[in-house]
């Protein structure tokens, strides 16, 4: 029986063209993210209109409807997304204004030429002067060649010193041990033997984290760690990686050994939170590799801000003092964004007016401008403890370049595929470094022909 | 007066023409009002089809050509260098391997399930219908929401499935890491099976019960009955249930949903055992942005769907039975 008009379909015809449309459906589906689609700016209304890429997190309705009440402007957002980002930038309808990571996202889109030089912006600003900037905004300057030097593209909203750690004092109590110092760094060696000591387990469960040092990317991470060992883990023009070299060599052993001894969440041992903050704040861990501004979260809990230090990024005996920015997430404006001039006007508001001062004043990062600095939180003795050791670590602080030829993810991706064999202890360090460079080589080989 | 000034008698037709009577307009056939009437009907999908399927693999074919990352300048076209790549690369036959695998020990062992929980509640016992919706709630519940609820579960620090071991003096197991990781999987699958259940009930439920009575009068038992009456009866619904079965689990993204964290990077963090072909793809066009590569990769999987859903009617043909005969002429 043949199909035809008002006959039933045959069930084996049935399931061939089904089996067809799924497994065209698992082309065409996945493609269809790639595709350039349009994507409406919704400008409508009067005014102006600035579509902007964010998380939820980073603008309430609140603040939106304040946007409108300060700068006349109407601010329509976009949920932040890599594909939609892709998307909307291939279709020449790009946002006004995107969320980005200045440690990581600078290099990358700068070197592909879809982010604009906000010099011009900033030269004429009277709300963003350049005295006024934090060393930390030149996260989002790249000059072709450094990052930290050149244009600028973006601003940091808030941030935080990534490598330094909180400890609960509890816990040190509890085991006998001495507190780190809150102004002079530990050896890293050390910090891996006091997480070892804090950590308690039972019945092959892990009550305790001794302590958590992932920093806030698998390559911001080791970068930093490659620079207090010494050395630079991309080359001088940012387009090779080398675990081989000695210091290079020293920062991965390292986070092996710590992934290996299970101290902390790794790869191979995930923690079900997915990140520090709740495991930290329900006691189940004495150690936690984050920045100032976890303290936005810990202050919540009196009891908790009481008993918490925050201490300096430790080093490798021997290494340089080093404390970078591994975030500075902020904003950039894409090239071809179509309302400059109104999406500048938002940006100031946002990083320099009311939004700014608010999240000074909320502990949940260090302000990106320096007037600002006076705002933050110090009511409470602990708060002022931790301001005192955040301030001094402020010296430390550096621009650790980032490449432009792989994306942080990617680089996730990379290390999360080979790594956790020698985190297991299946293959040794040495033959990690190898297949590290390996398959990230050829990663940042492709990264570089495609950006010319 | 000629034959063509003769006037047409009330509601007749003029010959060789459509339309009402009076012949005032062109008549329209039956066959082609049905054809129409067909591709009206059929057209919503059809245009469906070619805008969301047809195009974007048409795209996705154009990129699997090129070295096109979405963003970067200089893209450019290289033939079939990302399927000579794609061939070469042990990390894709290794994904597909383990997809493969899953498919078979997933898709036999949810039909089983499924068939079994049918067969249960297509029985006359009390609350059948309760017992039915309790059966196929798991099948109703967003994956990403079962996702997280076996994580939570089957978490080594937290998780009940430790608890219980604990009871019981046994050290907790890491779960969600190799080797247990490929397990819990399987048991997300068992767990929705009331999909299988609901269908498998409703070709249940279309087997003939005299075919039954019949059977019992001439002394055939119950494994007999269900074996020579019910599964062939239903072959053509198990049939279809292999079909989509196999398609869904190549194409599975639970893997993801159970990993430490699912992210466009931490796609890659999954155990090894349950990094299989798709979360390859994932991997491929979102955390490394190798638009053409993973191109490439959807394209070879469409065609091996294909060949693997010809071989699998090609080799039940002989086994599956209908009751009429689908492509016998009218």
């Amino acid at each position: 029986m043949h199909a035809h008009a008002g006959g039933p379909m045959s069930r084996r015809r049935f399931l061939t063209v089904s089996a067809l449309s799924a497994g065209g459906a698992a082309v065409g589906g996945t493609a269809l993210s790639g595709c350039a689609l349009p994507v409406s700016t919704g400008v409508g209304g009067g005014g102006e209109t600035v579509t902007v890429m964010a998380k939820a997190e980073d603008i309430s309705p609140e603040l939106i409807k304040q946007a409108q009440r300060d700068t006349g402007v109407r601010i329509v957002t976009v949920k932040h997304d890599i594909t939609k980002l892709i998307a909307m930038l291939t279709s020449g309808n790009p946002p006004d204004l995107v969320r980005g990571v200045g440690a990581v996202d600078t290099a990358y889109f700068a070197a592909r030429d879809v982010a604009e030089n906000l010099d011009p912006y900033f030269a004429k600003s009277s709300v963003l002067t350049a005295d006024d900037l934090d060393p930390v905004n030149d996260l989002w300057r790249y000059d072709g060649r450094t990052q930290g030097k050149g244009p600028r593209y973006g601003m940091v909203k808030d941030f935080s010193q990534d490598s330094m750690y909180w400890y609960n004092t509890a816990h040190f109590d509890e085991v006998g041990l001495d507190y780190p110092s809150e102004s002079e760094p530990v050896t890293y060696e050390e910090w891996l033997e006091r997480a070892k000591r804090l950590t308690r387990r039972k019945n092959g469960q892990t009550i305790v984290f001794g302590g958590s040092y992932n920093g806030l990317y698998e390559a911001t991470n080791l970068s930093t760690l490659t620079a207090a060992a010494g050395g630079s883990l991309f080359s001088d023009d940012l387009s090779r990686i080398d675990f081989t070299a000695p210091a290079a060599r020293k920062a991965l052993g390292w986070y092996i050994e710590y992934c290996r001894t299970k101290v902390g969440p790794s790869v191979i041992q995930p923690d079900p939170n997915a990140w520090d903050g709740p495991t930290y704040q329900a006691s189940r861990m004495a150690m936690t590799n984050s920045g100032y501004w976890l303290g936005g979260m810990i202050n919540t809990d009196e009891k908790l801000a009481k008993a918490s230090r925050l201490a300096p990024a430790p080093v490798f005996e021997g290494g340089p003092r080093v404390s970078p920015c591994q975030g500075g997430t902020g904003f950039w404006m894409p090239r071809k964004a179509r309302n400059k001039d109104a999406a500048w006007r938002v940006f100031e508001w946002f990083f320099g007016e009311a939004p700014a001062k608010a999240r000074a004043g909320g502990g949940w990062g260090i302000p990106s401008l320096k007037s600002l600095r006076p705002l933050m939180p110090a009511e409470q003795d602990y708060q002022r403890r931790v301001l005192r050791a955040q301030e001094a670590e402020l010296a430390h602080f550096s621009v650790i370049s980032f490449t432009p030829y792989i994306t942080a993810d990617g680089f996730k991706a990379l290390f999360n595929q080979v790594a956790p064999a020698a985190m297991k202890g299946e293959i040794s360090v040495d033959t990690l470094a190898r297949r590290l460079n390996s398959t990230i080589n050829e990663q940042l080989e492709r990264g570089k022909e495609q950006v010319g | 007066m000629t034959v063509d000034q003769i006037p047409a008698p009330a509601g007749a037709t003029a010959p060789g023409r459509g339309g009402r009577a009076g012949g005032d307009r062109p008549r329209t056939s039956m066959t082609t009002r049905r054809h129409r009437a067909f591709y009206m009907f059929a057209s919503p999908w059809i245009i469906g089809f070619l805008l969301l399927t047809i195009v974007p693999m048409a795209y996705a074919l154009w990129l699997s050509l090129t070295t096109y990352d979405g963003i970067s300048p200089h893209w450019r076209f290289i033939g079939l260098a990302n399927y000579r790549e794609l061939f070469a690369d042990s990390v894709t036959w290794d994904a597909l391997g383990r997809a493969g695998l899953f498919a078979v020990t997933s898709v036999p062992l949810s039909i089983v399930a499924g068939l079994g929980l049918a067969v249960l509640v297509n029985r006359p016992i009390r609350a059948r219908g309760l017992f039915r919706t309790l059966l196929y709630l798991p099948a109703v519940v967003p994956p990403v929401g079962a996702g997280l609820a076996f994580k939570s579960l089957f978490d080594q620090n937290s998780g009940a499935a430790n608890g219980v071991l604990n009871i019981f003096g046994i050290d907790a197991l890491g779960w969600l890491a190799d080797p247990y990781a490929r397990y819990v999987l399987l048991m997300t699958v068992l767990w929705a099976a009331g999909n299988v259940m609901i269908i498998s009930l409703a070709g249940l439920q279309d087997v003939p019960r005299e075919l039954h009575e019949a059977a019992r009068i001439d002394g055939a038992g119950a494994w007999r009955t269900f074996r020579s009456i019910t599964v062939p009866l239903l072959s053509p619904v198990l049939l279809f249930q292999t079909v989509t079965g196999v398609i869904a689990s190549v194409q599975t993204i639970m893997p993801l949903l159970l990993a430490a964290e699912p992210t466009t990077g931490g796609v890659t963090a999954i155990p090894q055992s349950n990094y299989m072909y798709m979360m390859h793809v994932f991997a491929e066009y979102f955390a490394l942005g190798r638009y053409g590569y993973a191109s490439a990769l959807l394209w070879v999987l469409f065609v091996l769907i294909l060949i693997v859903t010809g071989l699998i009617f090609k080799f039940t043909s002989g086994v599956v039975f209908y009751n009429v005969d689908p492509e016998a002429k009218k």
